[in-house]
């Protein structure tokens, strides 16, 4: 059974309100919500090779409309964030379909569909003073030395410009209030950000989180190597802690209160209470 | 219930990022760079991850404002450039065109930049125009 | 659960190239003698590597605004 075929089944079986999948729009495979009020929207449903994160839109129908049942297509790095997210409790699994795909090329299938199988290009620059993009964590520690590895890193952080896209776009980022907006630990509205402090406060929150999607990296327009060291952040949090991110759903060693702490979705409407204040 | 994604390329410098709009039930929530666009390539910076916020603000200006007597005054558009007009005028009759100089920007278009010139030498009469990209 | 934390962050700190400026040690107060020790060595192991390099960053970086 085709993908178009599934995802209709699924409405008609009404087990979802709302489908996410890609659609191409001018050339573009762009995502899109499917409902069941436009059924033959579903004849134009794709899969990118570009990857949006189809979970944080349903953290955000969800934060709109918390009972809503969302089906999705779904990779590999999907599942993995979806686990997460249900583990964190700002997904529910009752709520969620997914339909599983592969991304990977096959015999059936040459090309993948997944941009990020595709090595990135690492300039000679770049090889030189900061570090390659398809770096393996271990090679990196056993290839530099302490000061080497120091000054690798400061080059790479030193051209942030505190964009935030590595956290907004990252799908596992979903707190209320954010550490990288705390105004004692990084100082709002001065360039160059604080470095290191932005970049390793953010390391240490992808510690038992990050689900290495990549997808922080693609948003760099500095091109920082984040994948690699939220990568060796996880290696190390699977070494000392046994903790996978994603791989299921038990709760993360760094979930202090235990199972009490359930974050709590962003304000439905920050802007309602704006307008309220403002007595507009 | 409704959710769609809108390109749209995004309005704060000239460079032209694509970004999308993430609409849920007709409202802009979220603003994501495009990835497939040729410009940026799903990168943004700061201004246009935050492109949103400033389409639904409540301190968003929806209508013209003339100040009366010390105090912003709602006033409709015929009002406003009206006064603007009137105002121009009396400035050149009593100063001369270069008393006025025009500044337009890299968030319009080519064309809207080209009228602005126009209107700066043909209609003030003043060569006093400039860009904010021209730094 | 706090000398896993803090393997953590001296594992990230080495892997960011500040190895070894992160120490843990559990002193009793009637552990006066270890408490000297720890300290001394730790001062001696720090003076050896020389000052943190991120502050001649900071400062360079401040210099430059």
């Amino acid at each position: 059974m085709n993908l178009i075929d599934q995802v209709e089944q699924l409405f008609i079986q009404d087990k979802i309100d709302i489908f996410l999948g890609y659609k191409a729009l001018d050339g573009h495979l762009l995502p899109h919500g499917f409902t069941r009020d436009r059924m033959e929207e579903l004849k134009a449903l794709q899969v990118s090779e570009g990857r949006y994160s189809l979970e944080k839109i349903a953290t955000h129908l969800t934060e709109k409309h918390p009972d809503i049942r969302i089906g999705m297509i779904a990779r590999e790095c999907n599942l993995r964030t979806l686990n997460l997210l249900y583990t964190w409790k700002q997904l529910n699994p009752e709520n969620i379909e997914t339909i599983n795909i592969s991304c990977c090329p096959s015999p059936l299938k040459p090309h993948s569909d997944c941009s990020y199988l595709e090595p990135k290009q690492t300039g000679a620059y770049k090889k030189t003073h900061g570090i390659d993009f398809n770096a393996d964590p271990d090679t990196f520690l056993d290839d530099f030395n302490n000061k080497n590895r120091f000054s690798r890193w400061m080059y790479e952080f030193n051209k942030c410009i505190k964009c935030y896209g590595c956290r907004n776009i990252c799908p596992v980022c979903f707190c209320d209030e954010c550490s990288l907006e705390h105004a004692s630990l990084v100082e709002p509205g001065t360039l160059p950000v604080d470095v290191p402090i932005f970049h390793l406060i953010r390391a240490t929150h992808m510690a038992g989180r990050c689900i290495d999607c990549g997808l922080c990296e693609d948003a760099c327009p500095m091109d920082i190597p984040l994948r690699l060291l939220y990568r060796q952040v996880n290696a190390i949090v699977s070494d000392i802690f046994d903790y996978r991110p994603g791989n299921g759903t038990d709760q993360s060693p760094f979930t202090i209160i235990g199972e009490k702490t359930v974050l709590e979705p962003k304000p439905m409407d920050a802007q309602l209470e704006g307008e309220k204040e403002y007595g507009l | 219930m409704d959710c769609k994604f809108v390109p749209a390329v995004c309005s704060y410098c000239g460079t032209g990022c694509g970004v999308l709009f993430e609409v849920i039930d007709g409202k802009i929530n979220a603003t994501l760079p495009m990835k497939s666009h040729p410009v940026n390539h799903g990168k943004l910076c700061i201004k246009g991850w935050n492109l949103h916020e400033y389409i639904n603000s409540y301190m968003r200006l929806k209508t013209p404002l003339i100040k009366e007597d010390g105090r912003f005054q709602k006033a409709t558009w015929d009002e406003a450039i009206g006064h603007a007009a009137v105002k121009f005028n009396q400035i050149k009759d009593q100063f001369g065109p270069d008393a006025i100089g025009v500044l337009v920007s890299a968030k319009i278009t080519n064309e809207e930049n080209y009228l602005a010139q126009k209107f700066t030498r043909a209609v003030i009469g003043t060569n006093n125009v400039d860009h904010c990209a021209r730094l | 659960m706090t000398i896993k934390r803090i393997r953590f962050m001296q594992e990230l700190l080495t892997f960011f190239g500040l190895e070894g400026r992160l120490h843990l040690e559990w002193i009793s107060s009637a552990e006066a003698q270890k408490y000297v020790q720890v300290v001394t060595d730790f001062t001696e192991k720090i003076r050896q590597m020389g000052p943190n390099p991120l502050k001649k960053i900071d400062a360079a970086v401040k210099g430059a605004i």
